[in-house]
């Protein structure tokens, strides 16, 4: 049946808003390495992704099958995207 | 379905008006429309991963990305626009709640305050662009063709402005056919699958902010190398 519930609604917004505020902190603070900057900011971004998918798009309510044959092919350009990384490190060594 | 089983179905649409489906092994209870919307959505997201795989590959291979002259982008001005959407988001769970509740008036309510969203973002990218109050990103040096920073900046940038406004558009129709009663009697499915698009085009600005705006430009060494 359709899931409603406001409160977890407003939550889930306060979250998005705090992580917000976070990125763009963590994106303008200098001196940090560039690669804990990124890693940082991916994550908080992957977190946002997820809390609209699981939350606002309901993904939280649909079955398993449901929810893997959605993450699963999403899955899929983030890895190519670590094997293209890999191969250029590779590459450098 | 059966051509009969389906003709059946419809009558006991127009008979009730509320839309059940029958209970799926694997699938639950989600309908057609909204199955189907899922699929367009994971397609979509595939042609934004080719674009954002592309933007990598082009900025991890680059020596220098942002090249002398061309202005940096606005992160603070772009993370109001990003909570604009996380605001117009929450407009359009809550007007899926009042569909669910069978309140027509307060549906119609959040999806208008959800266009507006979809406006005022629309107009940050025109201002962001060309300028409203300020000089644009065109006016000050940043040339769609000159360089990779410029042409992928414009081309994901535009990609997802064109969802924005292909939501609006939607939202628009929905939101008068709502107010006609063409969703009364418990047909809230097709408001969630509304939904699914615009938090869709919502989910998508988180990725692409964080990938386009926030990481930082190593700066260019100074001076002959």
């Amino acid at each position: 049946m359709a899931h409603v519930d406001r409160k977890e609604y407003w939550k889930i917004f306060v979250v998005l808003g705090v992580l917000t505020i976070l990125e763009v902190v963590v994106a303008q603070i200098p001196g940090l390495a560039k690669g804990l900057v990124v890693s940082a900011l991916v994550l908080l971004a992957l977190v946002k992704a997820a809390c609209v998918a699981l939350f606002y798009m309901h993904l939280k309510y649909e079955t398993r099958i449901m929810r893997l044959g959605i993450a699963l092919p999403l899955a899929m350009p983030p890895i190519y995207a670590m094997v293209l990384v890999a191969e250029a490190a590779w590459r450098l060594l | 379905m059966s051509a009969v089983a389906a003709a059946q179905h419809a009558d006991a649409h127009e008979a009730h008006g509320a839309e059940t489906w029958p209970e799926d092994v694997h699938l639950g209870t989600a309908s057609l429309g909204k199955i189907g919307m899922w699929i367009f959505l994971l397609s979509d997201a595939l042609s934004f991963a080719g674009l954002l795989l592309a933007y990598g590959i082009l900025r991890g291979g680059a020596a220098v990305w942002r090249h002398p002259g061309e202005p940096p982008l606005g992160i603070n001005f772009t993370a109001g626009l990003t909570f604009l959407l996380i605001c117009s988001s929450v407009t359009m769970v809550l007007a899926h709640a009042a569909a669910v509740e069978g309140k027509r008036k307060e549906t119609v309510r959040y999806l208008l305050l959800t266009i507006t969203g979809g406006l005022l973002f629309l107009c940050g990218q025109y201002q962001e662009y060309f300028g409203i109050w300020s000089h644009g990103l065109t006016k000050e040096g940043l040339v769609f063709g000159q360089s990779a920073y410029a042409s992928t900046f414009y081309l994901i940038t535009s990609f997802h402005g064109c969802h924005v406004f292909t939501g609006v558009c939607y939202l628009s129709v929905m939101a008068v056919r709502t107010a006609l009663g063409k969703y009364d009697g418990g047909k809230h499915d097709h408001i969630e699958i509304l939904g699914l698009f615009w938090h869709f085009v919502d989910l998508i600005w988180i990725i692409v902010f964080t990938l386009v705006y926030l990481i930082p430009v190593t700066a260019p060494a100074v001076g002959p190398v």
